[in-house]
């Protein structure tokens, strides 16, 4: 059952990377590119094998690039955050005195808010587009790291070997970067893993509540939003996208959750 | 036991206070609140006469220090869309609100929490192999896209449910359910392991080998002994649940709290951000004290010290 999971999860993730980074040569048609004379074709049509939305564009050319936009958003996110506030949460927990305790409280007033409201809140804000989304999560989800490093900065400080290296005199940024933060970097990389597909899904969501990413750009919150208006008449414009979505926040989920069973089971997130 | 309470409501006040300012200085550094309110049209005179009247012609200081002290008053100012008190905008969604929140965090706990616990005592039997499955899959379905989902298939394809709105009881179930989905999916698997990890204590083998029945041995020594996961992640949750209630409001058209912070991001209502973001800070944080005074009563050995 275990290796099952691990497998699918790998599996899946291994696919949207593929979707990612093939979309230009697996796409059959331009996922921008208007046919109204194709418009709403239902899946299984000759030419476009999952259909076409109410402007005649490829549905499946479109979900492809979706996980291009997709990936690099949550790839991007991942790697703001985990710099930010991994880099904080290791000087906070650190330098104890003031850092420390001017980063729990800015982390208790973003905590104090709910991830997906705060992430919106700041996109509508500083403005739409790609840039800003990124920055928004980034903004709303640095603090899940900065709080998991600098706690495990605190029990790591105190075991032996830095102890004695700080008694032969080594000196403190020496310390930090040679001994506490290779024994910090395996829970910054499960927390990496398990927030990865909450970002994606957040910038969906905040996509489909009509901020972030804007149509015509094809990014899946954006699809579903305008897949609302036809739901009537074109299920699989509001199917595929999700469905696209769901397996890779599976696919990443089931990837994250192993990785932390391998690297550092202790770990709660 | 009462300072405790007291330090903990002060710190909640800063806390507050803090996350407004911080959400009036986005909000100023954003740009002319007027400018991005008026349409694209509009006379320079009007502008002008608009900014006055809702005083962003004053100094930036000035206008921080009437707003905290309005704020304090509970007072946000005016709607800049409805022309009406944002408090009032705010208090009026929030009983709709609650009946989302409350109705999907009574399903999450009378279908999670069950869930969890058959899955741990029959372990690794058929049942628990299809719970697993099921929560997986019901934790990385992203709500919006479920709700879409139930919508076509019970509105449209079978028309047994409305679409949206509010008004009866049938109106109330897709939203909750929708809501309900994903954290039941995290506290089904938490509820799994805590049970888990309390039946491989000595305790249990004691009272099973004294020749307790199953029944006391689950429902009486364990359920209490895994409690106090379980409630902690709940009342982490129930603060979550308030940004789930954004996504599913705004799919449902439920006339709640969350479709109103959306509505006024989108119109650029400041007013009724800052009111809505007071609100959601103060029962976010309100719930989180509630979940640590639970601690004491559940498990006598946690002191709650100031």
């Amino acid at each position: 059952m275990k290796d099952l999971k691990a497998w699918l999860g790998i599996g899946l993730t291994a696919a949207a990377i593929v979707a990612a980074v093939l979309a230009p040569w697996l796409a059959p048609h331009d996922p921008m590119k208007a046919d109204f004379v194709q418009s709403l074709k239902p899946p299984g049509s000759p030419a476009h094998l999952l259909g076409t939305d109410q402007l005649g564009r490829d549905l499946l050319a479109r979900v492809l690039y979706g996980a291009r936009l997709a990936l690099f958003i949550g790839v991007c996110t991942v790697l703001l955050t985990a710099l930010f506030g991994g880099l904080l949460g290791l000087v906070a927990g650190f330098v104890e005195r003031w850092p420390s305790a001017v980063l729990m409280r800015i982390a208790d007033v973003q905590l104090s808010f709910p991830f997906i409201l705060l992430a919106m809140t700041i996109n509508a804000i500083v403005g739409l587009g790609l840039q800003n989304i990124i920055l928004s999560l980034s903004a709303a989800g640095w603090v899940v790291y900065a709080r998991v490093v600098r706690g495990e900065v605190l029990s790591v400080k105190q075991r032996d070997y830095v102890q004695a290296a700080a008694a032969l005199g080594m000196s403190r940024s020496r310390l930090l970067f040679r001994h506490v933060l290779p024994n910090v970097a395996p829970s910054i990389i499960v927390v990496a893993s398990l927030q990865f597909s909450s970002f994606i899904v957040a910038e969906a969501a905040i996509s489909f509540l009509g901020f972030g990413i804007q149509p015509p750009t094809p990014a899946w919150g954006s699809m579903l939003s305008e897949s609302r208006d036809f739901l009537y008449v074109a299920w699989w414009l509001a199917a595929f996208p999700g469905a696209a979505l769901a397996l890779t926040a599976l696919g990443v989920n089931l990837l994250g959750d192993w990785l932390r069973d391998t690297l550092d089971p202790k770990l709660r997130v | 036991m009462r300072a405790y309470v007291l330090s903990r409501l002060a710190q909640t006040a800063l806390v507050v206070f803090l996350s407004l300012t911080a959400v009036f200085a986005m909000v100023r550094l954003s740009g002319d609140p007027v400018l991005l309110f008026m349409p694209m049209d509009i006379q320079a005179k009007d502008v002008n006469e608009f900014r006055e009247r809702l005083g962003f012609n004053d100094p930036l200081p000035v206008q921080y220090a009437r707003f905290v002290g309005g704020a304090v008053r509970g007072d946000f100012g005016e709607s800049l869309r409805y022309r009406r008190d944002a408090l009032g905008l705010v208090l009026e969604r929030l009983p709709a609100t609650f009946l989302l929140a409350g109705t999907a965090l009574l399903l999450t706990l009378f279908v999670a929490v069950p869930l969890g616990i058959v899955s741990a005592v029959r372990r690794n039997t058929l049942l628990d192999h299809v719970g697993t499955v099921a929560t997986v899959l019901a934790q990385a379905t992203p709500g919006f896209w479920l709700g879409l989902m139930l919508i076509y298939l019970f509105s449209v394809h079978l028309r047994w449910l409305p679409t949206g709105g509010t008004g009866t009881v049938a109106h109330l179930i897709m939203p909750s359910v929708v809501l309900a989905a994903f954290f039941s999916a995290r506290i089904a698997r938490l509820t799994r392991s805590a049970v888990l990890e309390v039946l491989g204590e000595e305790y249990i083998l004691t009272a099973r080998a004294k020749g307790l029945g199953e029944g006391r041995v689950i429902g009486k020594h364990t359920l209490r002994n895994s409690a106090i996961p379980i409630v902690t992640l709940a009342g982490l949750e129930a603060g979550q649940i308030l940004g789930g209630a954004v996504i599913t409001e705004t799919i449902f058209a439920w006339p709640g709290l969350g479709r109103l912070t959306v509505q006024a991001l989108l119109n650029r209502d400041f007013p009724v951000v800052l009111a809505a973001v007071f609100f959601i800070s103060v029962m976010y944080t309100l719930v989180n004290l509630a979940v640590d005074l639970l601690y004491g009563w559940l498990d006598p050995r946690v002191r709650l010290r100031a």
